[in-house]
């Protein structure tokens, strides 16, 4: 699972997302990709869940990049407790995802492929996707 | 290099409300600057897309017919930058740079490499350092990109930027001594 080697501090403050993705949001390295149309939270484990389907869609050949990586800790309490006594513990990693950010890149696979494997990745993430390609991009 | 003609209108409203009204009403708001003074224009959104996407992040020269009143003027313009939607992928503004074709400029260009190493027959793997190149000339002689044949490299041979033709007229800014293919032996996989 993706996670930061260290950090500077340990928990940090839940945040807003407003506004959209300017910067990664274009294809760069790839010739398709799957690009976010809201903002939301991607944990480690979607971002693995979606890596591992984009991957046994494709069977071989081709190349994978993934353009977020989960940089922010959430907290959880412990269940079947009272509210208070300080923020809970650590519990995960997720990446903010802003509305127009691309996620996942590839390229060197047949374009059914790709399509197909995008198509599938983006039904494991908490928020609505579509696939772009390299060629209809600006 | 490659030439597009797009056509645009001197604008005389300025300001975000007049950019978003200009926008609804299927035109795109953009500027062009240079030795001379800046002038404001509306595109035709429609239009400047097609030409943008025909262009696709290469080197392109764009004759912009500019239309004001009843005078019409023709300016080289290359672009500086594009803004567009990250979520609808329209263009938003853009940004035009007037040029002189019989200047000299500074562009990158793509290396294309085209047939099979020998070496890479002989079991050897070709490993490309490089993949652009930055070159000095008038625009219009400035190739889209630099074909290099790779087709004479056995195992151990490398090529550097000094080997690849260039047509005239053209200067290569990067080091001669730079190396942008080689052929070196097989390295075998682990695992």
């Amino acid at each position: 699972m993706l996670s930061p080697k260290k950090v500077k501090y340990r928990k940090v403050m839940k945040g807003r997302m407003r506004g959209a993705a300017h910067r990664g949001s274009s294809i760069a390295f790839g010739e398709y990709g799957l690009k976010a149309l809201s903002c939301g939270k991607m944990t480690a484990q979607q971002i693995e869940a979606a890596r591992i389907t984009i991957s046994r869609t494709v069977k071989r050949g081709g190349q994978m990049w993934i353009r977020i990586f989960p940089d922010k800790p959430f907290t959880k309490k412990p269940a079947e407790t009272r509210m208070g006594s300080g923020k809970g513990a650590p519990e995960g990693w997720v990446a903010v995802i802003k509305p127009g950010r691309i996620l996942y890149e590839l390229a060197g696979v047949e374009p059914e492929v790709a399509k197909e494997a995008l198509r599938l990745a983006g039904n494991k993430l908490p928020f609505p996707t579509k696939i772009v390609e390299l060629g209809s991009t600006l | 290099m490659l030439q597009v003609e797009v056509a645009a209108q001197v604008r005389t409203k300025f300001g975000k409300g007049a950019a978003r009204t200009l926008r609804r009403a299927g035109q795109t708001p953009a500027v062009v600057y240079g030795k001379q003074d800046s002038i404001a224009l509306e595109l035709d959104t429609h239009a400047f897309t097609k030409a943008l996407l025909s262009i696709h992040r290469k080197n392109a020269v764009i004759n912009l017919t500019i239309t004001d009143g009843k005078k019409q003027n023709v300016k080289h313009v290359v672009t500086k930058e594009i803004q567009t939607d990250p979520l609808l992928n329209s263009v938003v503004h853009a940004d035009f740079y007037e040029i002189s074709l019989d200047a000299l400029m500074v562009f990158v260009v793509p290396i294309r490499y085209t047939g099979k190493a020998k070496g890479v027959d002989m079991g050897g793997d070709m490993m490309i350092a490089k993949e652009k190149l930055t070159l000095k000339g008038k625009a219009l002689e400035i190739p889209d990109a630099v074909e290099v044949n790779v087709s004479a490299l056995g195992i151990g041979e490398k090529m550097c930027f000094a080997d690849i033709q260039l047509p005239a007229g053209v200067s290569m800014l990067d080091a001669p001594e730079t190396v942008c293919v080689s052929v070196g032996t097989a390295v075998a996989q682990q695992g």
